[in-house]
């Protein structure tokens, strides 16, 4: 938050510079302006409804959400959220899903980045396919690959009956057991484009003259990568790895169209579980209640979001 | 970089390991273009079968008779399912147009005031913007349903329009600030000098420079807009509002065992944004890298 520019004085060299923040901010009154219009839509959309949040959550509201008749019952919603079976489920569910698919799917974009950093023909092409999962629609992607895991017809449960290595086509997502692993395999299917995309940019930074240095010097390939390129890529990797988790602790089309959090709650997460309470049970309290420790969660994880992009900032303007 | 110099294998050990390295990077990406595109392709031999001849096993691995009914289907307007996802489509264009625009013209002055100008609570102010990403939308959404229905705009293309503007401005202000990071300072600064205001020097020198910058922006918000779906699934319940993802699992629902309808829907339902991504992948990739790593 200390982050202070110096070109940014450009234009206001001759102001003065010790003096009030309600003068500063008088004196910086026409910048505002230019930022103006984002921070009223970020207001209406996004300060309104965390307020919102926060108040239903100590009320009880009717199912049809007829706001008058909300009665106030305390911290209820939250005793009863930390008495339930279903949370810990859940919450146990959501810890498998994000760091599993977390660790996946950088391990396996990182080494992508790694094998297609070199030049060689149809780099390109390779490329651009590696990343199509990472465009289109979760809705579709979630569709594909129920129809893979199709427990009659699916094309993983054929190919195993045909090589003789089981005597019928399993039920990938139809079973508590393997129905998590099955669908984090989608979810990485649909993330490692993101994490090869930015480790791709953070190899192009690794300035070559250390490796050819490294390499008279007598350094094998690995310890390169250990010792030259990996420290280098640390805070691109940093930022990778908070945005992934992020965006799978956040998950929801994924699990909602494959399974709707089915089979016995084997795979609901989070979200999929507040939007079930909230939209399909129309118990907005506890709902709320969830949204709100989940808020709380997230404020954690962002202030290091934050820290390890001013990290970012703060090399950037020493450099 | 110490521990490379003491440790000194003979030059032949080091090439040999570094081809098994080369090796094993190749084999890798092998699998992993496997593991990518089997799916898809799947997705479109499905796509051209009958849907008697989807369900069969073993099944055929490729259509003994492959037709192209389905897609016929999907875009016959005298049809009633082709009426439908014309008109999802249509609707899914016209949202993720308008959103995109109105995300772009917003975008674009915040964007440059976050690089360029140092104003009380600029740094606040530009990580609470950040910070909009990491939430989502079910935080948002009750309390967004109840402001939608007190505006009004329930079953409204309006009620998608503002929402994904907002989800979709963080990002694009988070990456047109890193090219405005990466345009020199002193060319606006000449300009001031010849007497430019800064809104001109704005205008006339950085605005065309940033253009790629605004191009990959575009690019992800008519993405984000395109993909979404759990706004989409709660504000919109009017058949002839439905955008495509919705429109797509309420086929689904409706026609449980037509695999080789849903596949083909898929498949056109990702063409835009795919064609629109490969052509365009230079300035995308650039875009969303440009903020987390510095050249």
């Amino acid at each position: 938050m200390t982050i202070v520019t110096g070109q940014a004085e450009m234009s206001r060299g001759a102001v003065p510079v010790r003096t009030g923040v309600l003068r500063k901010i008088w004196v910086h009154r026409a910048d505002y302006a230019y930022v103006l219009p984002a921070i009223v839509v970020m207001l209406i959309v996004i300060a309104y409804p965390i307020y919102y949040t926060i108040d239903l959550s100590f009320f009880k509201t009717p199912p049809g959400l007829q706001l008058k008749d909300k009665i106030f019952v305390g911290f209820d919603n939250y005793a009863a959220i930390l008495t339930s079976e279903v949370f810990w489920k859940v919450t146990l569910n959501t810890l498998t899903w994000t760091i599993a698919s977390t660790a996946l799917s950088f391990a396996l974009g990182f080494a992508a980045a790694l094998a297609l950093h070199r030049d060689f023909l149809g780099r390109g092409v390779m490329r651009a396919i590696l990343i199509i999962p990472w465009v289109i629609s979760a809705v579709a992607a979630s569709y594909i690959w129920k129809w893979i895991y199709h427990s009659d017809f699916g094309i993983i449960g054929a190919v195993l009956v045909e090589l003789h290595i089981l005597d019928r086509p399993p039920n990938f997502i139809d079973s508590v057991n393997t129905v998590l692993p099955s669908l984090i395999v989608v979810n990485i299917w649909r993330e490692f484009p993101f994490a090869m995309i930015m480790m791709m940019a953070g190899l192009q930074t690794v300035p070559d003259q250390l490796l050819r240095a490294a390499k008279v010097d007598g350094a094998n390939a690995w310890q390169r990568f250990w010792h030259v390129t990996f420290p280098h890529l640390s805070n691109v990797s940093t930022v990778t790895i908070l945005l992934l988790a992020v965006a799978n602790f956040n998950s929801f089309i994924i699990p909602w169209i494959m399974t709707g959090g089915g089979p016995a709650n084997a795979s609901h997460i989070w979200i999929t579980h507040i939007y079930e309470l909230a939209f399909g049970r129309q118990r907005w309290g506890v709902a709320a209640a969830y949204s709100v420790l989940l808020f709380i969660i997230l404020m954690t994880l962002g202030y290091f979001y934050v820290r390890a992009l001013s990290g970012n900032e703060r090399k950037e303007r020493g450099a | 970089m110490s521990a490379t110099t003491e440790t000194s294998p003979s030059r032949a050990s080091g090439r040999r390991r570094f081809d098994g390295w080369r090796w094993a990077g190749r084999i890798f990406l092998v699998i992993m273009l496997f593991y990518t595109a089997v799916p898809m392709i799947w997705m479109l031999i499905t796509s051209i079968k009958s849907g008697f001849a989807a369900m069969q096993f073993p099944p055929q691995w490729w259509p003994d008779e492959p037709t192209l009914a389905s897609y016929q289907k999907l875009l016959d307007p005298q049809n009633s399912v082709g009426q439908d996802f014309l008109r999802f489509f249509w609707n899914s264009l016209f949202v993720s147009t308008i959103t995109t625009i109105l995300s772009v013209s917003v975008a674009v002055p915040a964007a440059y005031a976050f690089s360029r100008f140092s104003f009380p609570g600029r740094n606040f102010l530009f990580f609470s913007v950040l910070l909009r990403n990491m939430f989502p939308a079910v935080i948002f959404l009750v309390p967004l349903f109840i402001l939608m229905r007190l505006l009004g705009l329930v079953n409204t293309p309006g009620s998608l329009i503002l929402t994904y503007m907002t989800f979709g401005l963080p990002l694009a202000i988070w990456l047109l600030k890193g090219f405005y990071d990466n345009i020199p300072i002193q060319l606006e600064q000449a300009a001031r000098i010849d007497g430019a205001t800064r809104l001109r020097a704005f205008v006339t020198i950085v605005m065309p420079l940033s253009v790629p910058g605004i191009i990959a922006t575009a690019i992800y918000s008519f993405i984000g807009a395109w993909n979404e779906y759990i706004y989409a699934y709660t504000f919109l319940n009017k058949n002839d509002q439905l955008t495509l993802p919705i429109g797509i699992q309420r086929f689904f629902s409706e026609n449980t065992t037509d695999f080789p309808g849903l596949m083909a829907a898929s498949f056109l339902m990702s063409v835009p944004v795919v064609v629109l991504f490969l052509v365009l992948q230079r300035y995308f990739v650039r875009a969303l890298t440009e903020g987390a790593v510095k050249h």
